[in-house]
C-alpha cells in the first residue's frame, strides 16, 4: 500500500509512530544530522543528506550495559539486564544503510554463536528506509548493487515529494504498520504515478563505482607492499572512519565502577589505535599505522569476504567525508588493487 | 531467549596452587556452581575460558585441566594485568565467573593412532598439560602411540606442575625430558635449553606429529631442530595468543588475516599459519 502526508505534518507521523514503538530517527544537531530516539515529535527532520554517524546505534549502541552488578563486603551481586526489547521503529534510513543492517547481521548473528544485544534489537525493530534524491562525490554505494531508491531491507520505504512524504509498504510488518497510522492519507491514481515516476527518477542516480573484482585476493597479495606506508601517511589515527561507519563492528568490554556500582559494558572500539591489540605482556602486532590502515582497508575487503561472502562496506561515504586528512577509502583500495 | 554468550558462568574457587618460587604463577581450581552448567561446559585440550571478575574484566587463559577429570576446571595463570593481578590476590572460597569453553582444541582426532611429541617452555605448559593428562587417561592412553614430552624451564623453581611432573617420569608409557637452562644446587636433572634438548631426545617424524607452546624465542630455536627431524609443517602444532575481548569471534581484535584465533584458533598448525599474514 501507498501512502502520503504533507511534509509540514512530519511531527504528527512521528508521534503516530512513537505510539507504536520507540522511535529513532534523525535530528539536527550542532555538528549535523544524527539519529536520535525522539523524545519530541517536533525534532524529526528530513532536511540531510545522510546522518554524519550510522544508524548501526539502534542496534549496537555506542556504550551498552551487558551485566550490571554492585561489590559487596563478601563478593558480587549482578542484575541481567533483560533483552525483551519493546517494539522499535527507525525512520529515515538510506538504501545503503539498510543495506548494512544485512552486512553486519553476517556476523553479529550469522554462525555458530549469535550475539543477543543484536539480534533481539533487530528483530524488534520496522525499518523506514528513505530514497536519496541526489548523489554525494563521496558515495559508490553503487558498487555493491545497491539503487539509491531501492527499498530492499526496508519494511516501509518513502521519498520525498512536492510537499509531501509517501510511504510504500514494502514488508508484511510495513504494511501492517502503514495501515495502522490515521494521519496518513490515501493516494490518489495520480499520486501513484508521481511516486513511480519519483522512485524512477531516484533509481537513475549512480555514484562512483569500484571495482571489486579479485580485490580480496590482491589484498592479500599485497599485504607486505610498502604502498600501505604511503597510503596511511597522512592517517592521524583519529579513529573517526570507524566511528562514523555503518559495518565497522569491532568493540570492547570494560568493567566500570563507581561507588561500589558498575556494569560491564561494551563500547566501541578502533582498529585505529594502537592499543586495540595490545597484549598485556606489551607484545603488540600491529604498532605501526600503516598495519592499522591496511587492517582496516583488508578487514572489509578481503577478511569480511572470506568469511561472509560480503564486502564489509556499503559505501556510504561517511568516512571520506569525516576525514580530516581526506582519506579515501575507495581511492586506497584502487591503489592497492593497481599495484604491480 | 536464546543463550546468551557474554554471560558468565558462576564457579567457586576450590583450590589455589603457587606453583613458582616467584610466586607469580599460580593455578586456580573452579568448581561449579550449578550442576547443569557442569554438564554443559564440554571441552577437550586446548581450549580457553575467559576468567571473569565483575569490576575488574575478563582474561582469556587457556584450560589447564582435562576433561578426564571432571568436577572442575583449572588455569595457570601468570600475574600481569588487571584482572590476573586481582586473581594472584584472592583467597580460596572466592566466587567469579568463567566463560567457554572458547576456540578449537588440540587436534586430538588427528593425534590418535600416531606417536606424539609434546613440547614446552616457561608457564605455557598449562593446555599442554591438559592434552598430556587427556592422553595418558586409562581410557584414551590406548589410542595414542609414544609419547614424548620435552619440558623445559629458566630455573628449577620455575617449572610448574611439580609433583605431576614426578609422576609422569616415574611412568614407562611416558618419555619425560624436564629440563633447565641453569639448575641450582639441589637439581639433579638435566641441563641446557629446549632445542638443544629436543635435539638430544630425537625424536622420530615417522607417523608423528609435534605440539610446541612456548615462549616466541623456543619456538624459533625449536621448529628446525623438528624440521631435521624430518617433522613437515602439517604435523607440527602451536597455540596462538592474542589480545581478545569477546572470545566468539565477533569484537574484532585478535584476527591473523581473515582467521580469529579466539575462534579459528588458538591452535594452529605450521601448515595453516604459513597461509596467513605475518602479524601476530
Amino acid at each position: 500500500m501507498l501512502k502520503k502526508i504533507g511534509l509540514e505534518k512530519l511531527d504528527a507521523l512521528a508521534s503516530a509512530l512513537m505510539e507504536r514503538g520507540e522511535l529513532f530517527a534523525p535530528v539536527a544537531g550542532d555538528a549535523g544530522v544524527d539519529f536520535q530516539r525522539i523524545d519530541n515529535p517536533g525534532d524529526v527532520t528530513l532536511d540531510f543528506y545522510n546522518t554524519l554517524r550510522s544508524p548501526k546505534e539502534v542496534f549496537f549502541p555506542q556504550a551498552d550495559d551487558m551485566v550490571r552488578y554492585r561489590l559487596t563486603h563478601d563478593g558480587v551481586e549482578t542484575e541481567e539486564i533483560p533483552l525483551d526489547f519493546e517494539p522499535r521503529i527507525i525512520l529515515g534510513v538510506r538504501p545503503c544503510d539498510v543495506r548494512s543492517f544485512e552486512v553486519m547481521d553476517r556476523l553479529f548473528a550469522g554462525g555458530d554463536i549469535v550475539d543477543p544485544y543484536w539480534e533481539e534489537r533487530r528483530k524488534s525493530t520496522t525499518i523506514i528506509g528513505y530514497a536519496f534524491d541526489r548523489v554525494d562525490p563521496a558515495d559508490f554505494y553503487t558498487t555493491f548493487g545497491i539503487g539509491a531508491a531501492d527499498p530492499t531491507g526496508s519494511d516501509i520505504f518513502m521519498i520525498k515529494g512536492e510537499g509531501d512524504l509517501f510511504l510504500k509498504g514494502i514488508t508484511e510488518r510495513g504494511e501492517e504498520l502503514l495501515g495502522s497510522i490515521s494521519v496518513l492519507e490515501d493516494v490518489s491514481p495520480e499520486n501513484e504515478g508521481y511516486f513511480e515516476e519519483k522512485i524512477a527518477e531516484s533509481a537513475r542516480l549512480e555514484t562512483r563505482i569500484l571495482a571489486t573484482e579479485g580485490v580480496p585476493e590482491k589484498l592479500e597479495a599485497v599485504f607486505e607492499d610498502p604502498y600501505w606506508i604511503e597510503a596511511a601517511a597522512p592517517c592521524l589515527n583519529c579513529g573517526v572512519c570507524t566511528y562514523v561507519c555503518p559495518t565497522c563492528h569491532c568493540f570492547d568490554i570494560q568493567d566500570e565502577t563507581l561507588f561500589g556500582k558498575g556494569a560491564r559494558r561494551r563500547i566501541w572500539d578502533s582498529c585505529m589505535f594502537t592499543d586495540f591489540t595490545l597484549h598485556t605482556s606489551g607484545h603488540n602486532p600491529r604498532t605501526k599505522k600503516s598495519q592499522r590502515l591496511r587492517q582496516r582497508i583488508c578487514h572489509k575487503f578481503s577478511y569480511y569476504v572470506t568469511n561472509f561472502d560480503v564486502v564489509s562496506c556499503v559505501g556510504c561515504g561517511r568516512c571520506i567525508r569525516s576525514c580530516p586528512v581526506h582519506i579515501d577509502i575507495m581511492a586506497v583500495v584502487e591503489g592497492a588493487a593497481a599495484l604491480p | 531467549m536464546m543463550q546468551n554468550p557474554y554471560i558468565p558462568i558462576p564457579v567457586v574457587v576450590d583450590k589455589i596452587i603457587t606453583e613458582v618460587t616467584t610466586k607469580d604463577i599460580k593455578t586456580f581450581r573452579l568448581a561449579f556452581v550449578n550442576t547443569e552448567d557442569e554438564e554443559r561446559f564440554q571441552y577437550l585440550p586446548g581450549q580457553f575460558g575467559e576468567l571473569s571478575i565483575f569490576g575488574k574484566g575478563e582474561s582469556p587463559i587457556g584450560i589447564a585441566s582435562s576433561p578426564t577429570q571432571p568436577g572442575y576446571l583449572e588455569f595457570t595463570v601468570q600475574k600481569a594485568g588487571v584482572v590476573t593481578s586481582e586473581l594472584h590476590s584472592i583467597e580460596e572460597g572466592f566466587r567469579m565467573g568463567v566463560r567457554g569453553p572458547l576456540g578449537n582444541t588440540w587436534p586430538i582426532d588427528y593425534l590418535k593412532g600416531k606417536n606424539v611429541v609434546i613440547v614446552g617452555g616457561g608457564f605455557a605448559f598449562t593446555t599442554l598439560r591438559s592434552l598430556l593428562n587427556y592422553m595418558i587417561h586409562e581410557d584414551n592412553r590406548s589410542d595414542f602411540g609414544k609419547i614424548t614430552v620435552v619440558y623445559g624451564a629458566r630455573e628449577p623453581g620455575l617449572l610448574i606442575y611439580k609433583d605431576e611432573l614426578a609422576a609422569w617420569e616415574a611412568r614407562d608409557d611416558v618419555d619425560m625430558n624436564v629440563t633447565v637452562d641453569k639448575g641450582d644446587a639441589a637439581w639433579t636433572g638435566r641441563e641446557g635449553f629446549v632445542p638443544a634438548v629436543c635435539e638430544q631426545v630425537a625424536p622420530g617424524s615417522e607417523n608423528a606429529v609435534a605440539v610446541i607452546c612456548g615462549p616466541p624465542v623456543m619456538i624459533r630455536f625449536t621448529l628446525p631442530v623438528f624440521f631435521n627431524l624430518g617433522f613437515s609443517k602439517e604435523n607440527i602444532y602451536t597455540s596462538l595468543e592474542m589480545r581478545m575481548k569477546c572470545g566468539i569471534g565477533k569484537c574484532g581484535r585478535c584476527n591473523v588475516g581473515s582467521r580469529y584465533v579466539c575462534k579459528d584458533g588458538p591452535v594452529f598448525s605450521l601448515e595453516e599459519l604459513d597461509k596467513l599474514t605475518k602479524e601476530y
